[in-house]
């Protein structure tokens, strides 16, 4: 899918924007503080109807106005599909072909977005929630069963934690209410493990590919998830829950004294390893930042496999952070596959000779011209 | 400037309802001010005589005016059924169906740690003392809500109840009728799919 216009009223710094795109490479370049992520951030919340910046809906309308608008045309196999999101003091109204959705689930969907700004670095360097977090909204973005199954884990898990901390204290007895909630997470978190085994299979292979194309064929990416069950082992679901239940059962008495639930995939993690070596703690900046961009990238080949359709990519503030080896060999995994948004304060004339007819935008505050 | 005392008190009244806000709050005490003598009385007297005169059925739970309620003492009604409930409001929708005709059960609420409603804290007690004194019921159909909280109530009630020789039965999750496949969620569609039937 591809985003072929955009226009922009009254959101952030711009007042009155209206840009035609390019199918290929679309590039931002501007000083510090111009409005080239604010422009990455309008497309991210047409696709999602939020932004990855604030959960504030009110800081997206420009200070001077009450009411910001993003709208924008998206070209799908086929058709044009026109998409429309308003924000004002009242809330947000999404509209599909002109049509306001009751829904702002039934909204999202009809554009995909991909973003890669510099925090996700920490997708590598931060904590197991950081990675579960990635893997739990990526998966539920491509896999509708997935969001449910994680969604009704999360909830049980939360009743179960709070059963657990009443029994500890001895405000509540009844362990057989303890066991159904056990089995409600077993069940779930069966489904939830098994799907994340065969997508961070198909994730790895084009982790692994990537990789070795930014590096060029000097480093090889692999996956290694981390998890009190042998999930490596384990072929199907009733095997998966066999093994929970096990786990579970073993775990039941610390469970009890420590008042929290010990065992499940909100405990696992994922390792990344660069010729075999944990990333995080032996990788070099540079090593960390080529991973977290090729699992991002990835992500996009993902996408494509599942769902059938590219999504759109976002890149903010990429290019300045790799060498130019590394940027020539992203431009070429990306070049002619997704449609790519990059916003940077200055363009190497490697890049530029590399980009196919890149489509050029100067930012200078508010105003966007073509180069 | 404030509003004088009755209508403050009026407001304050009105926002102990669920879901009223103070401005929702104020203009209903407005929109009563303007009403007929007649029926704002009507109204406060309905308010008294729900609370007065409603109590709740001590074989089943449900809110009655005598007890036991109707239901209880109809004795036409199949004796062999019981439908678990999550609230008495549910037994008059399963009862304007027309087509149950065996007897309900109503828990006050579902279990929930996190909304203080652990297996004590709502009618099951009551449930299993009632099974066990009539030997004559065979099945219980357990109709809480299709979410993470009814579905471990449905659990917890089966493991109660299936040592004891009694079938535990839940409501299918599916399709709403009349509806669209194209404008089902997905995961309503994937539960009418394992939900499937025969034909
Ligand atoms: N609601 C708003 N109304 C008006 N201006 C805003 C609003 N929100 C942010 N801005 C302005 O937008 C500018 C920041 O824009 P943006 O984050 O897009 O910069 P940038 O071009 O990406 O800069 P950098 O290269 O430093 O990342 C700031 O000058 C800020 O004052
Ligand atoms: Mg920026
Ligand atoms: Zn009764």
């Amino acid at each position: 899918m591809e985003l072929n216009k955009l226009t922009v009223q009254n959101f952030r710094n711009y007042s009155n924007l209206q840009l035609e795109f390019s199918t290929g490479i679309n590039i931002f370049l501007g000083a510090n503080a111009q409005g080239k992520t604010n422009l990455l951030e309008a497309i991210y919340v047409l696709a999602l109807t939020r932004s990855h910046r604030t959960s504030n809906d009110k800081e997206l309308i420009n200070w001077q106005n009450q009411t910001a608008t993003v709208s924008g045309s998206v070209w799908r196999d086929n058709y044009k599909l026109p998409l429309e999101i308003t924000f004002s003091k009242k809330g947000k109204k999404a509209l599909v072909n002109h049509l306001e959705q009751a829904k702002l689930s039934q909204y999202v969907g009809n554009l995909n977005v991909v973003l890669f700004a510099p925090e996700d670095l920490e997708l590598v360097k931060g904590s197991p929630a950081i990675r579960r977090n990635f893997i739990d909204r990526e998966f539920g973005q491509i896999n509708p069963k997935y969001l449910f199954n994680a969604t009704q884990y999360r909830n049980i898990l939360r009743q179960r934690n709070n059963y657990l901390r009443q029994l500890q204290l001895q405000q509540a007895h009844d362990l057989v209410y303890l066991d159904v909630l056990t089995e409600q997470l077993v069940n779930y978190g069966a489904h939830i493990l098994l799907a994340r085994k065969s997508l961070l299979a198909k994730l790895e292979k084009v982790a692994h590919q990537t990789q070795q194309a930014i590096t060029d064929g000097q480093e090889t990416l692999t996956f290694k998830y981390v998890s009190a069950i042998k999930l490596t082992e384990l072929a199907d679901l009733t095997a998966i829950k066999t093994a929970l239940t096990n786990k579970f059962a073993s775990q039941k008495n610390r469970e009890l004294q420590q008042g929290t639930t010990l065992v499940g995939p909100h405990r696992d993690d994922l390792q990344f390893l660069v010729n075999g070596q944990n990333v995080q703690s032996f990788g070099s900046q540079g090593q960390q930042r080529t991973t977290a961009l090729a699992v991002k990238l990835a992500e996009i080949d993902l996408m494509k496999i599942e769902t059938g359709e590219y999504p759109v990519l976002l890149l903010d503030d990429v290019l300045s952070e790799l060498d130019t080896k590394r940027q020539t060999h992203l431009l070429k995994t990306i070049q002619d596959k997704v449609q790519t948004f990059i916003t940077t304060p200055s363009l190497s004339d490697v890049a530029r000779h590399l980009i196919k007819k890149p489509k050029i935008f100067l930012v200078e505050a508010g105003k966007v011209t073509e180069e | 400037m404030q509003y004088p005392e009755p209508i403050t008190q009026l407001i304050a009244s009105y926002m102990k309802l669920p879901g009223i806000g103070q401005k929702s709050a104020t203009r209903l005490a407005f929109y009563t001010l303007g009403m007929d003598e007649e029926d704002v009385t009507g109204f406060a007297q309905a308010l008294i005589a729900a609370k007065r005169d409603l109590q709740f059925c001590s074989i089943c739970g449900n809110i009655t005016e005598n007890d036991p309620c109707i239901i209880c003492q109809d004795t036409s009604r199949d004796q062999t059924t019981v439908l678990v409930v999550e609230q008495s409001k549910d037994v008059m929708s399963m009862e304007n169906t027309h087509e149950y005709h065996g007897l309900y059960h109503v828990l006050h609420g579902v279990l929930s740690p996190l909304n203080g409603q652990g297996p004590d804290d709502i009618n099951i007690t009551s449930l299993v003392t009632r099974l066990q004194d009539h030997s004559d019921i065979s099945e219980v159909i357990v109709a809480t809500n299709a979410n993470s909280e009814g579905e471990a109530t449905a659990m917890y009630l089966a493991r109660l109840l299936k040592p004891a020789g009694i079938k535990v039965t839940r409501l299918a999750h599916g399709l709403a009728v009349g509806s669209d496949i194209d404008y089902a969620d997905e995961m309503t569609l994937i539960k009418a799919v394992e939900g499937r039937t025969e034909l």
